[in-house]
């Protein structure tokens, strides 16, 4: 009973709860849902273009989910991960357009822009939390807000391709497109960039002491800061290296994806991406697993719209009924002294 | 107020018949029949462990039991050792929560102040039914938590170790209304392991060991002795014997300033020298916490601080402060030493020295675990404690602070750890024990300090340590 | 002063009270919901419930009142089931609420697909038109009801009670959890009336992000206003004070572009929360599953 129990209770039954849930969603929009699963796979895994792009939506859920994983090992929500995977975006897209140099080397560059970027914008709610005590939930949430609004000033201003209708910057120069993975898809090396950004994480959170101080903070703070944890230095880090994680994965989809950035960069990957975390367990090499299963919900859900008229947002649905039955664990301790929310 | 008809005297006023409790891998009450008269003062003593508690909360009705029933005559009202008051509502919202006189749909505000009021002159205690129980003393409170039970005209008070964080002269004036309430016809029990109090105050005692009634004692006809023994099952475990050392400053502090309010430091000066246990006395309450917190880097300080780099701290809740609960043994091993060099490759984290030193520990300690990668919230408070206690106490630190380190552990797991302070001490550590437990300080210490709000108000060495005098400095009182 | 300098301060203020009616809902519901121990990052979500049923409904019936009456009753139960997901499963408190935001958004985008067959925004229903001062003045009405519940009846001084000691609650012979159920149900009621408000009160459409970040700006509003109904009225008041200042400025100031001055609600909020400095305290119990 409670092997079963906690079984159910953990990312198994969330997957089970979500199967349910979209054929619900199938019946519901009148559809069968052998139809609709049929388009859903067909659509993210019936080809090779399909697995190309179900690759490609696995990366962008995987990088903010890695950054949240760190911060929620830390003791910290971060949902600000859609507004650091912006602005991450934006400081590639910024400075490839204007700045980049055109050799083999503006590539790390960019990427270099985008982790900056996204590490700064987490380490705003990071500074905020440990200088003020200001809540990251609130402040990660805000920021997501103001990044939309830089974010759209930009590029409808003063970086707006002069030939351009929408608001977008100019394209990059091809020299510093990410390298394509499989040929005439979008799917860049980005993917690669991902694991190894995972494998790391994995590595820094379970050997190094820095790792170390980073679990102690998350799963006993007043144990942490009493046994030689700097916490406002930690908590500092924390949201900073998290932010940088996802701005990375923003300049891993300009740089490979998009080629420019416009303000469609992300249709939520930051938020889908709390999801994505908290499937895989907050594991790093789990969260690459439940990446790979939102990148077919999000591949699938689209055909599945076209194929089958299953609006793709029951995806989202979906995604936030899995959180709210993965919320019944705990992933963050209490804490003693919690910044007011 | 008056409206329940009293109990004839010695009319039984509680009944416990085969009671049982079990918890997954303990039983906590294992068949203990017990009978509480009108007009008693019944003491319940045991080791912590014993089950006391659990047989406490049974009879309030807090906790199912898995067998057995309770009978009453009346109410029962318990009395919690860790008070369970609203720290931001007024003492009067207190003690009338969920039983609010009303005036329409409003709080009949004033008849709830007059029935506090009246309530605390009845029962002789003095308290402002306005005040913010937050912003009361830890004995003042302990009134409101008396009230709020008193309320409620119980025929039966239970009491759970209601003197711990109490001054002497705090603990009299508590007894005196206990024996008043008892005169009026109220049955009473209180859990306790404080045996002096036990022989002054109360008429029966009942003994707890592994969750059985082990001995019963007509108060009258027995002593601390012979209590103590029933409580361990036999002789009192040895504590280790202090040798000669010689003294050198390892750390002091100088005019230490921190903290705010009721428990700001007030400019300390002392030194703990090496090879000798410097004991802070005092009631709960006095800045002690705020002492240990400035020592550990917690909270910020004025004044001077020598801290030797090699310092261990045994934080006084083990499960908050001490370990990660979710942790294995080995990782626990780590914690507080993860800068060390001894604990770390570069920027890893040393493994192999890690379950080294954990293997050190658990055979030092003698701790009991199936092996040392479950977590350690799994094991006892005992060997969690020694767990916490033994890595403060790797490699030979040059300093220690200890912030009650026998707190809630068994008097086997006390004795254990109090003697391995003694042997650091012996082999040249300075060391710096913080407890609220008189005993313990005057059985470790080379020398005493009596801490009150928040100031050192007395200092006792070698044979000028009196126990009367430090009592009434920790009470408030000059000498 | 110029009329047209004075004309610009009434449409300033009148703008205020309008932009700070959906914000005072919700931060009603959040204070609510944290005296009673419970936090809740639900609120946007109840909001967008709260907004899109009462299109659906207005729609369907032709009465805004009836659309008013079901996007609160929408918004009661999403709260619900975040107060019994908190209460029952002692669930994260936070990642339930954040499932709650992604359940409301992405329900109403697929509803409004399924149902219209127009994603992005609904089409045009009845909605209160000039009425919705009515709504504006219910608006201080509930925080002046929510002060009289909180500090003068038993149920309040035992919702407040149980987000600080929920033990104490207990062992007084009453029930925490049930308290906190109703709170957060209460909570999610007042946040839906927000949301209503926001889609048939301001103007007569619900589109998707029309909530905009509202509910989380109230939880700010709740902290900024100390978890008093009164002080986050007034906080409410103070964001919606930028939000109507970027409305007005955006003819007025050239140098300072629309886009850049969307973000001023977020970045006040972002000051008012950090400017606290540790001189707040939220209810002990606030967050903590009992």
């Amino acid at each position: 009973m409670s092997y079963l129990k906690r079984t159910l209770g953990g990312p198994a039954g969330a997957i089970l709860l979500a199967f349910f849930l979209a054929a619900v969603a199938m019946l519901v929009a009148g559809v069968s849902p052998l139809d609709g699963f049929e388009a859903l796979f067909i659509g993210s895994l019936g080809g090779r273009n399909q697995i190309a792009e179900t690759l490609v939506q696995t990366t962008a859920l995987l990088f903010p989910a890695l950054g949240i994983t760190l911060a929620f090992r830390a003791g910290l929500f971060n949902i600000g991960a859609e507004g650091q995977l912006v602005i991450g975006g934006l400081a590639a897209g910024a400075l490839g357009a204007h700045f980049a140099p055109a050799t083999p080397l503006a590539i790390f560059v960019l990427l270099a822009a985008g982790f900056v970027g996204g590490g700064i914008w987490g380490g705003i709610a990071g500074w905020l939390r440990a200088q003020f005590n200001a809540n990251e939930i609130i402040s990660t949430l805000m920021l997501n807000f103001v990044a939309l609004a830089v974010a759209n000033y930009l590029v409808s201003g003063p970086l707006k391709a002069s030939n351009a209708s929408g608001a977008e910057t100019t394209p990059l120069p091809a020299s510093s497109y990410l390298p394509t993975l499989i040929p005439d898809t979008r799917l860049s090396i980005a993917i690669v960039i991902a694991i190894g950004a995972a494998i790391v994480l994995r590595w820094l959170l379970k050997r190094t002491v820095f790792g170390y101080e980073l679990r102690a903070s998350g799963e006993a703070p007043d144990a942490a800061r009493r046994n030689g944890v700097n916490m406002p230095r930690m908590t500092l880090l924390a949201l900073t290296l998290s932010g940088a994680i996802a701005g990375l994965g923003g300049a891993t989809i300009v740089t490979g994806v998009l080629h420019r950035f416009n303000t469609q960069l992300s249709p939520g990957y930051g938020y889908t991406a709390i999801a994505v975390a908290l499937v895989g367990d907050l594991n790093p090499l789990w969260v690459c697993v439940a990446a790979f299963g939102f990148g077919i919900l999000e591949a699938g859900g689209l055909a599945m719209q076209a194929l089958a008229d299953v609006p793709k947002d029951a995806i989202h649905v979906i995604e936030g009924l899995i959180i709210l039955v993965l919320a019944a664990r705990r992933y963050v301790a209490t804490r003693a002294e919690a910044a007011p929310i | 107020m008056e409206a329940r008809e009293p109990l004839a005297p010695d009319a039984p006023a509680l009944e416990l018949r085969g009671i049982q409790k079990a918890y997954p891998g303990v039983v906590a009450v294992g068949g203990v029949d017990l009978d509480l008269r009108a007009g008693e003062i019944h003491a319940l003593v045991g080791e912590n462990g014993a089950g006391k508690s659990t047989l406490a909360n049974v009879a309030f009705g807090a906790i199912k039991p898995d067998a057995g029933t309770v009978r009453a005559a009346g109410t029962v009202g318990l009395v919690h050792q860790h008070f369970q008051l609203v720290g931001r509502l007024s003492v009067w919202q207190n003690v009338m929560l969920g039983r609010e006189p009303r005036r329409g749909w409003r709080i009949d505000a004033r008849a709830g102040r007059e029935r506090v009021r009246a309530l605390a002159r009845d029962n002789g205690l003095e308290i402002d039914p306005d005040a913010f129980v937050d912003e009361l003393p830890i004995g003042v409170q302990q009134r409101v938590e008396l009230l709020r039970e008193l309320e409620r005209e119980p025929a039966v008070l239970l009491l759970d170790e209601p003197t711990a964080a109490l001054a002497p002269a705090e603990i009299d004036s508590f007894f005196k209304t206990i024996t008043q309430l008892a005169a009026r016809g109220t049955a009473i029990m209180i859990v306790t392991h404080k045996l002096h109090e036990v022989l002054a105050y109360s008429s029966r005692v009942s003994v707890m060991r592994h969750g059985k009634i082990v001995a019963r004692f007509e108060t009258a006809s027995t002593s601390v002795d012979e209590i103590a023994r029933a409580m361990v099952g036999g002789e009192l475990p040895q504590v280790a014997q202090r040798s000669e050392t010689a003294p050198a400053p390892r750390f002091s502090v100088r005019n230490l300033r921190a903290g705010t309010g009721s428990v700001a430091l007030n400019g300390l000066n002392f030194e703990v020298r090496a090879g000798e246990i410097v004991g802070i006395a005092g009631v709960e309450g006095n800045g002690q916490t705020t002492l240990a917190d400035a020592i550990a880097g917690v909270i910020p300080f004025e004044g001077e601080m020598q801290r030797p780099p090699h310092t261990g701290i045994i934080p006084q809740d083990r499960h908050r402060e001490g370990l990660v609960l979710n942790w294995s043994i080995v990782d626990n091993t780590v914690l507080g030493r993860q800068r060390l060099p001894s604990a770390r490759r570069g920027i890893l984290v040393d493994r192999r020295s890690a379950r080294a030193d954990a293997e050190a520990i658990a055979q030092r300690f003698d701790v009991r675990a199936a092996s040392l990668d479950v977590a350690a919230g799994t094991l006892s408070g005992g060997n969690q404690q020694k767990i916490v206690v033994g890595r403060s106490l790797l490699g030979d630190p040059e300093f220690v602070l200890a912030y009650q380190p026998t707190r809630g552990i068994d008097v086997g797991a006390a004795a254990l750890v109090q003697s391995r302070l003694i042997e650091a001490r012996n082999a040249g550590a300075a060391i710096l024990l913080i407890s609220f437990e008189l005993d313990e300080i005057l059985a470790l210490a080379d020398r005493v300090l009596v801490m009150y709000r928040g100031a050192i108000a007395g200092e006792f060495s070698g044979a000028n340590i009196d126990r009367g005098r430090i009592g009434n400095l920790m009470a408030g009182s000059s000498v | 002063m110029s009329s047209a300098g004075g004309a610009l301060i009434v449409t300033l203020l009148t703008l205020t009270l309008i932009k700070s009616t959906p914000i005072i809902y919700a931060a009603l519901g959040g204070v609510i919901s944290e005296r009673s121990g419970v936090v809740n990052i639900g609120l946007e979500g109840m909001m967008i419930g709260g907004a899109f049923t009462a299109v659906l409904f207005s729609g369907m019936t032709g009465s805004p009142v009836i659309g008013i009456i079901a996007g609160i009753a929408a918004g009661a139960l999403l709260g619900f089931i975040l107060g019994f997901a908190a209460t029952v499963f002692k669930v994260d408190q936070i990642v339930a609420g954040t499932g709650i935001n992604l359940v409301a958004a992405g329900g109403a985008a697929y509803a409004l697909t399924l149902i219209y067959n127009q994603p992005g925004a609904s089409p045009q229903v009845s909605a209160l038109g000039n009425n919705f001062w009515i709504l504006v003045a219910i608006a201080f009405a509930c925080a002046a009801l929510l002060h009289g519940v909180l500090y003068f009846t038993p149920w309040g001084l035992r919702v407040r009670a149980c987000g600080e000691n929920p033990r104490a609650v207990h062992d007084a012979g009453l029930h925490p959890l049930r308290l906190r159920l109703y709170a957060v149900i209460l909570s999610g009621a007042l946040a839906g009336l927000g949301g209503a408000f926001l889609s048939i009160g301001e103007v007569n459409i619900y589109s998707d992000g029309m909530t905009a970040g509202r509910g989380f700006i109230a939880l700010a509003a709740v902290i900024f206003g100390r978890w008093t109904p009164w002080g986050a009225t007034g906080a409410a008041i103070f964001f919606g004070f930028f939000e109507a200042l970027q409305y007005v400025l955006q003819g007025h100031i050239s140098w300072l572009p629309a886009d850049a001055m969307q973000a001023l609600p977020y970045v006040a909020a972002l000051f008012a929360i950090a400017g606290l400095v540790g001189k707040v305290r939220a209810p002990a119990a606030d967050g903590i599953p009992y």
